[in-house]
């Protein structure tokens, strides 16, 4: 994932950003109250992803949401110089920095990247985005195909209305994209997703019975699309199929936990449980989407003798930094199940610490173990919110699994 | 040529991109060309994988030793280090033991940051320290007149094929298609390529060489990115030409220009070269003349 910087040098840069020709520190400028809505726009070069953000709270002590449409994101730390407005996403170690001018603001969003800033302009005015409901022909489930440069690849598109207007999401055989928000006029649409992170713009224009458009991503990446009314055939692999493992024996696997201690799947309290084993990153916004779902498994099922245990692959292989955000992730779900660091989140890392996967390509991954410790089931990726009854059938899935396996003596 | 294939769009004057069709555009569109410059030069001065910082690029081939002064790339204070690839990826291997280091992802060594990059088997290590603002970009002064909308020619065969990205290191870069577009008075035909970023993101780049190359730009060209428009159609624009990192570091590789892809015109826009390990003239010298 590009959004993967030393956060010491992030911070630096943060400090620099401030100190720059952006925002000029004004010390004599009357307070300035940010509270309330602001219908905000990040201008990619292909178009303009709309999101709103909301502020809360008194001088020295705002707080933030970043949302699409009704499904928001909270903002980590909220601080207004003079005329500067700074919004902080800690958990993905991004920023979003503007000058304040009356009632609109306009500045960027910025992370570091490897070949160059990856800087973004932002905008926004106070007050709320129109709740546009879009037209019933958009509305359902479309097998799409995204045409990269030298392969086409599978996608499905969840387009429906929403209580926040034209909303959905997007399925790939991993996992969705999270949920995206917007509007139609006539027979074309856009909906966008940002969430601190990842920044993708859905944009489309109905043509006959067939849907075209284009996927932008980041500034200026853009993939053209094509989808067709979904005819209920399968149109993506099924995520138990993208990823294989060695049954024949039990999955190994041994890890420091956040107090640095070993804990491995020989132990006394995995012994004749099922085992779910969740392969995550806390800098993943699909495993976040994923955490409440396992919680809700773990306290429902704990006491009849499943055990879940989260293997975190981080950014940095700092333990200092990733344990961190580690224990971020576990405060933010109040996770009570062994969370441990398991490596850096490139797949050839995951590979290599879990020998016994074939096939892993998807954060997160959930591998269900029987009593016995061997791999029963594998689900990659996850549905997150953004996919409604999608996401309802997987958990579903998910803890029938879990079900059957602990009825198995 | 007809004058079919010829599908530029000169911009008179008035620019869209980001504040809508007026002509107050064009001021805004070279106030964010500026803004560019600004956010660039930050982070020239401040990224860890700045090429300012860069101490060491290295084709990791059958590996590659970090440390001591007697290794291959001497980091005053570590202990030594071997960084091989192996199965696909590329490892970093100490007395402490081995860990992954993984493609596109700077990863912290004792104050120093390693990159590894490019594809199994062909993998580049990048080593940088301490980031710093040596020296600033310099650039031509913005011109509207080298500014057009281009419409991409797709490609018959997308094959794809390997080029060094902009900062040296080998990357998958098939061709995306090209551009057409009339440069001073000439029809001029450009090759795109994609190159691929993560998390679904990619850029278009045009490697280019022009009249001005050695003559006050950089001499083995410049990289331009396509920039999308909402129209579909895409923005070309020379005052965004950037240097390869080697114009900045001798550390890096520089990229071979790509066959065929020239202006035959002088670009005087975008980024110019100032010597740095190969002294090119002043521009002020060379008789090409600057607005």
């Amino acid at each position: 994932m590009k959004k993967t910087t030393l956060p010491v040098l992030t911070r630096r840069y943060r400090w620099l950003a401030l100190g720059g020709g952006l925002l000029a520190w004004s010390p004599t400028a009357s307070p300035f109250d940010p509270a309330g809505t602001w219908r905000a726009v990040l201008d990619l070069a292909g178009g303009s992803l709309r999101f709103s953000v909301d502020i809360s709270g008194r001088a020295g002590a705002w707080s933030a949401k970043l949302c699409n449409g009704d499904r928001c994101e909270p903002i980590s730390r909220v601080r207004v110089f003079g005329d500067s407005l700074s919004l902080e996403i800690a958990d993905y170690d991004a920023t979003i920095d503007a000058l304040i001018k009356g009632d609109s603001l306009a500045g960027a969003y910025r992370n570091v990247g490897n070949r160059g800033p990856r800087v973004i302009p932002f905008r926004a005015a106070r007050g709320s985005w129109n709740k546009a409901a879009g037209p019933p022909k958009l509305v359902g489930r479309w097998d799409a195909t995204f045409f990269q440069a030298w392969r086409s690849s599978p996608r499905v598109f969840e387009i429906r209305n929403g209580p926040a207007g034209l909303e959905g999401t997007i399925i790939s055989n991993s996992g969705d994209y999270g949920h995206f928000w917007g509007s139609a006029s006539a027979d074309s649409f856009a909906l966008g997703h940002f969430d601190g992170s990842f920044v993708y713009l859905l944009t489309g224009r109905l043509d006959g019975d067939t849907l075209r458009g284009v996927f932008h991503a980041g500034l200026r990446s853009e993939t053209p699309w094509v989808a067709v009314r979904s005819t209920g055939k399968p149109h993506l692999k099924a995520p138990t199929e993208v990823t294989r493992a060695d049954t024949t024996e039990p999955f190994r696997f041994a890890f420091p936990d956040l107090q640095g201690h070993l804990v491995s799947n020989t132990d006394a309290r995995f012994r004749g449980k099922v085992v779910l084993v969740d392969v995550f990153g806390s800098w993943c916004p699909t495993c976040h989407d994923a955490a409440p779902a396992l919680v809700r498994l773990w306290q429902k099922y704990h006491s009849q003798g499943l055990e879940i245990v989260g293997l975190a692959f981080e950014v940095t292989g700092d333990t200092a930094v990733d344990g961190r955000q580690v224990r971020r992730f576990r405060d933010k779900f109040g996770i009570q199940f062994p969370l441990l660091l398991a490596g850096i989140n490139d797949t050839e890392t995951a590979a290599e610490a879990l020998p016994q996967l074939q096939g892993f390509t998807a954060y997160p991954t959930a591998i269900f173990l029987g009593r016995d410790g061997r791999v029963r089931r594998i689900h990659a990726g996850f549905y997150g919110p953004a996919t409604g009854p999608e996401q309802a059938r997987m958990e579903g899935e998910m803890e029938k699994e879990v079900k059957k396996l602990l009825r198995e003596q | 040529m007809s004058s079919k294939t010829v599908r530029q769009l000169a911009l008179p004057g008035c620019l869209l991109l980001l504040q809508g069709p007026t002509c107050g555009a064009l001021a805004a569109q070279a106030a964010v060309v500026a803004q560019e410059r600004t956010e660039y030069e930050r982070w020239l001065g401040s990224a860890n994988v700045s090429p300012y910082a860069a101490i060491a690029q290295a084709r990791i081939g059958t590996g590659i030793r970090l440390g001591p002064a007697d290794s291959d790339v001497p980091l005053e204070g570590v202990p030594l280090q071997r960084v091989f690839e192996e199965g696909g990826r590329v490892v970093l291997e100490s007395a402490a033991g081995e860990r992954s280091l993984p493609k596109e992802r700077p990863v912290g060594l004792s104050g120093f940051t390693l990159l590894a990059s490019g594809p199994a088997g062909r993998a580049t290590l990048s080593v940088f320290g301490k980031p710093a603002l040596k020296r600033s970009p310099t650039y031509f002064p913005y011109d509207s007149s080298v500014v057009f909308s281009v419409s991409l020619e797709r490609a018959d065969q997308s094959g794809s094929g390997f080029v060094l990205e902009v900062d040296g290191t080998e990357v998958e870069a098939p061709v995306a298609g090209s551009i057409s577009f009339n440069f001073a008075g000439r029809l001029t035909r450009l090759v795109v390529r994609r190159i691929q970023g993560g998390d679904e993101e990619s850029d278009l780049e045009i490697y280019f060489r022009d009249a001005t190359n050695g003559k006050g730009t950089y001499p083995a060209g410049r990289f331009v990115t396509l920039l999308p428009s909402p129209s579909g159609r895409y923005l070309l624009d020379f005052n965004r030409a950037r240097n390869p990192f080697c114009a900045y570091n001798s550390v890096y590789a520089c990229p071979a220009p790509w066959r065929g892809n020239t202006v035959a015109a002088p670009v005087l826009a975008g980024e110019r070269y100032s010597g740095g390990g190969l002294d090119a003239p002043a521009v002020a010298d060379t008789g090409v003349k600057t607005r």
